[in-house]
C-alpha cells in the first residue's frame, strides 16, 4: 500500500509533518536503497514497506531490494541470526560458501544501482558482505542491526565482525544492542505504522467476526501472543504460564503467527507447541499467513492482555502493536520489550512462566487499572514510537553522515 | 517594546554511542563519567527528554535513574536526583559533582556494588539537526496558540535547551516576552516558574499552555 505523509497529520499534528519535510528539504533528490532479506513476514519487511513510500512522498529516492537466495543461503543465514542472538550454532565452512555465493550473485543484480547510491541500509547481517562487492561505491553505507547481537556466539561474530566494520555507520535498536565498531554507531528504535491493516482502528463486528472465526468466547477474557513460532519467543513457557493459572472464567490462550519466509525452523517449533498445548480447547494454535495483519489487528484488540514472553527480542514490535491498542502487555524482560514495558504504568516485565501467571492474575482481576495501563502504553506508543518519529530519525542520520557527524547541525 | 517576532525553531536528534564500554558497577561508572565527552553528560542530564523513552519525572536523570533501577541504590538515586544542570556553572562543574558523589559513595561501600546482566549503563550522545518550524509569534498574546500548536522539540529546544543556553535570563520565551510589554512581563513571570526537572515534554507543553491561558484570561477579564 502506498503510503502519503499528509495521511498521518491527523495522528501526530501537523507541525510533526511540517518537521518531516523541513528536515526532508535538505535532502531532495538523493538516493536511498535499502536491502533486506525478505519481502514479506518479520518487522523488518514491515517497516521498509512504509519508509520506502514515505521517503518518496517527502521527495529522496528511495528503493527497496531483496536478497535473493537458495535454501543452503537461507539456512546459514538463520544460524549467523541465531548465533548474533548467543546460540551455540554449528556454523560451518559450507554455511560461509553458501553466503559468499549468494552474496556475489545478487551483487552482480544489484551492484550499479548500490554503487551509484546516496545512501544504502543494509539490514541485518544476510545482505552485509553486499558492501565488499561493490569496490566503487561513492554514497554512505549503513549497516542496519535489528538483532539483539548483544551476546553473540563468538565464533559468529569473529566471522561477521570484519564484514561489518567497514560499513560508514551502524545503527542498532537500542545501546544495549550495540557492539563496539570503528565508525559511527546511531541508536534508532523501531516504529510501528498506525495507518496500516495491523494497527488502524476496526469495525467492532470485524473484531467479532474474528472472535467468532477462531471459536472464542467473548464472555472470557482473552491473552493473546502475537509471534512467529519460534524459541526465542517461548510460546511454550507461555503455554506453561496458562496453565498455572486457576482464575474463574477461565481465560483463553491466543498462540498466533507464522513462519516467516526466512525462517526453516518454524515449523518444528510450531509442532512442539501443539504437542505441549495437549488438545486443550482454551489454548488456541493460529497459523496465519503472513498478510493476516487485519486478523492479528483484530485479535489484539479482542485481548484483554497482550503477552509477548521472549527471551531474547530485537524490539519487539508485537508489544508496540498491542500497547497502540491500549492493551497492557505483559513482556519477557528482554531487549526492546524492556524499552517498552514499565511495572504498573505500560504492563509488567517478568522473567519465568510463573512471573506471567501470578501477572496475568493480577490484571484480570484489575479491570479498571488493565484500562488505565492500557491509555497509558497508547499515550506512550504515540509519542515515542510511531513511523514518524522513526522517519525523522532516518532523515536526521542521513543529514549527519552527509555533514559530518556532529553533535549539531544548524540547517538554513 | 520588541517588534521582532519570535521565530520558533525546531530540532531532531539521534542518539550515537558515545564509544565509552558500558558500566556495570559503581567503580566503572566512576571512571567513565570521568573520562566521557560533555556532550555525553550534557545528553544524559538535558537531552535524554527528547530521546524515545518512558516519561519518568521521577528522575531527573539518567545516572539517578539507572542507581536506583539496576543498582537498586536509592541513596545514591537521591543524591544524584537532586543535582541541577541548569544551575551548575558548566558541563564541567557538573561532572565534578557527579564524580564526588560517585566518589563518596564508593567510599561508604563495603563492596563495588554491581548490577544484574542486561542492566549496565549505556554512555550515548546525540547528533542534533536544529531548524526553523516557519511559525512565528507576532504578540504575546498569540504565545496561547502557538503553544499549543508547537511539537515538543521546539518546547524542548526553546524552554529546555534554551533555559541552559541563557542560564540566568531564562528561557527563550521569558527572554522575548520580557521585552515585550506588560503582558509580555506577566506572562515570562508564570512561564519562567516552571521548573523542568519534574516534567516530561508532554506534561510540560500542557504546562505552559495552562498557565498562559490562565494570564490570558485574567487580563482579558480585568479589560472588560
Amino acid at each position: 500500500m502506498a503510503r502519503n505523509i499528509a495521511s498521518y497529520r491527523r495522528v501526530v499534528g501537523e507541525e510533526s509533518i511540517s518537521q518531516l519535510h523541513r528536515l526532508a528539504s535538505q535532502l531532495q533528490g538523493r538516493t536511498v536503497v535499502h536491502v533486506n532479506s525478505t519481502r514479506y513476514g518479520g518487522g523488518v519487511a514491515e517497516i521498509l514497506e512504509w519508509l520506502i513510500s514515505l521517503m518518496n512522498d517527502l521527495g529522496l529516492q528511495a528503493y527497496w531490494e531483496v536478497m535473493e537466495g537458495t535454501p543452503p543461503f537461507f539456512q546459514a543465514t538463520k544460524k549467523i541470526h541465531n548465533g548474533l542472538q548467543g546460540f551455540r550454532v554449528d556454523f560451518t565452512a559450507s554455511d560461509i560458501q553458501a553466503y559468499d555465493a549468494a552474496a556475489e550473485e545478487n551483487a552482480s543484480r544489484l551492484r550499479d544501482k548500490l554503487s551509484g547510491a546516496d545512501f544504502v541500509f543494509i539490514h541485518d547481517p544476510q545482505p552485509a558482505a553486499l558492501l565488499g562487492s561493490c569496490p566503487g561505491r561513492r554514497g554512505k553505507w549503513i549497516w542496519r542491526c535489528h538483532i539483539d547481537a548483544s551476546r553473540p556466539y563468538r565464533p559468529v561474530w569473529r566471522w561477521l565482525e570484519p564484514i561489518v566494520s567497514k560499513y560508514d555507520a551502524s545503527v542498532f535498536s537500542m545501546p544495549q544492542f550495540a557492539r563496539a565498531l570503528p565508525h559511527p554507531q546511531f541508536v534508532i528504535a523501531p516504529s510501528i505504522d498506525p495507518l496500516s491493516d495491523k494497527n488502524r482502528s476496526l469495525p467492532e463486528s470485524e473484531v467479532e467476526g474474528v472472535i467468532r472465526r477462531f471459536h472464542l468466547d467473548p464472555g472470557r477474557p482473552i491473552l493473546t501472543q502475537i509471534s512467529r513460532f519460534d524459541r526465542f519467543k517461548d510460546p511454550v513457557g507461555v503455554i506453561q504460564a496458562f496453565r498455572m493459572l486457576r482464575v474463574n472464567p477461565r481465560p483463553q490462550l491466543a498462540l498466533a503467527g507464522g513462519g516467516a519466509a526466512d525462517d526453516p525452523e518454524g515449523a518444528a517449533v510450531l509442532e512442539e507447541v501443539r504437542a505441549r498445548a495437549e488438545d486443550d480447547p482454551d489454548v488456541h494454535i493460529l497459523d496465519l499467513p503472513p498478510d493476516s495483519h487485519r486478523t492479528i489487528n483484530a485479535l489484539q484488540r479482542a485481548s484483554h492482555v497482550i503477552i509477548q514472553k521472549s527471551t531474547r527480542e530485537g524490539f519487539g514490535l508485537t508489544v508496540t502493536e498491542g500497547m497502540w491498542k491500549s492493551k497492557p502487555v505483559i513482556g519477557g524482560d528482554a531487549g526492546g520489550i524492556r524499552l517498552q514495558v514499565h511495572d504498573f504504568h505500560t504492563g509488567f516485565l517478568v522473567n519465568s512462566p510463573e512471573g506471567a501467571a501470578l501477572r496475568i492474575r493480577y490484571l484480570l482481576q484489575h479491570p479498571r487499572l488493565c484500562t488505565r495501563m492500557g491509555a497509558s502504553a497508547h499515550a506512550f506508543v504515540r509519542d515515542n514510537f510511531l513511523l514518524t518519529r522513526h522517519v525523522r530519525e532516518y532523515l536526521t542520520l542521513m543529514l549527519s553522515l552527509e555533514r559530518g557527524v556532529t553533535d549539531r547541525v544548524d540547517l538554513p | 517594546m520588541s517588534t521582532d517576532p519570535f521565530h520558533v525553531r525546531s530540532c531532531a536528534l539521534i542518539v550515537r554511542m558515545e564509544g565509552l564500554p558500558s558500566a556495570i558497577n559503581l567503580r566503572e561508572l566512576r571512571d567513565r563519567v570521568e573520562r566521557c565527552s560533555p556532550s555525553c553528560l550534557y545528553h544524559h542530564f538535558v537531552e535524554r527528554l527528547l530521546r524515545p523513552t518512558f516519561d519518568d519525572p521521577e528522575f531527573t536523570n539518567d545516572f539517578a535513574a539507572w542507581a536506583c533501577r539496576a543498582l537498586g541504590d536509592t541513596v545514591l538515586a537521591e543524591r544524584l536526583g537532586v543535582l541541577d544542570p541548569f544551575s551548575a556553572d558548566s558541563i564541567e562543574a557538573l561532572r565534578g559533582q557527579v564524580s564526588e558523589i560517585l566518589e563518596e559513595r564508593l567510599a561508604e561501600a563495603d563492596h563495588i556494588p554491581s548490577v544484574d546482566p542486561g542492566k549496565a549503563f549505556y554512555f550515548t550522545r546525540a547528533s542534533m539537526a536544529v531548524f526553523d518550524s516557519g511559525m512565528r509569534i507576532n504578540e504575546p498574546s498569540e504565545i496561547l496558540g502557538a503553544l499549543q500548536r508547537m511539537t515538543r522539540a521546539s518546547i524542548y529546544f526553546h524552554f529546555v535547551e534554551g533555559r541552559f543556553r541563557r542560564k540566568e535570563e531564562g528561557d527563550d520565551f521569558s527572554a522575548w516576552l520580557r521585552s515585550n510589554g506588560e503582558l509580555g512581563e506577566k506572562l515570562a513571570a508564570s512561564v519562567s516558574a516552571v521548573d523542568v526537572a519534574f516534567f516530561s515534554l508532554r506534561s510540560l507543553k500542557n504546562e505552559l499552555v495552562q498557565r498562559s491561558q490562565r494570564i490570558l484570561e485574567h487580563e482579558a477579564e480585568r479589560s472588560r
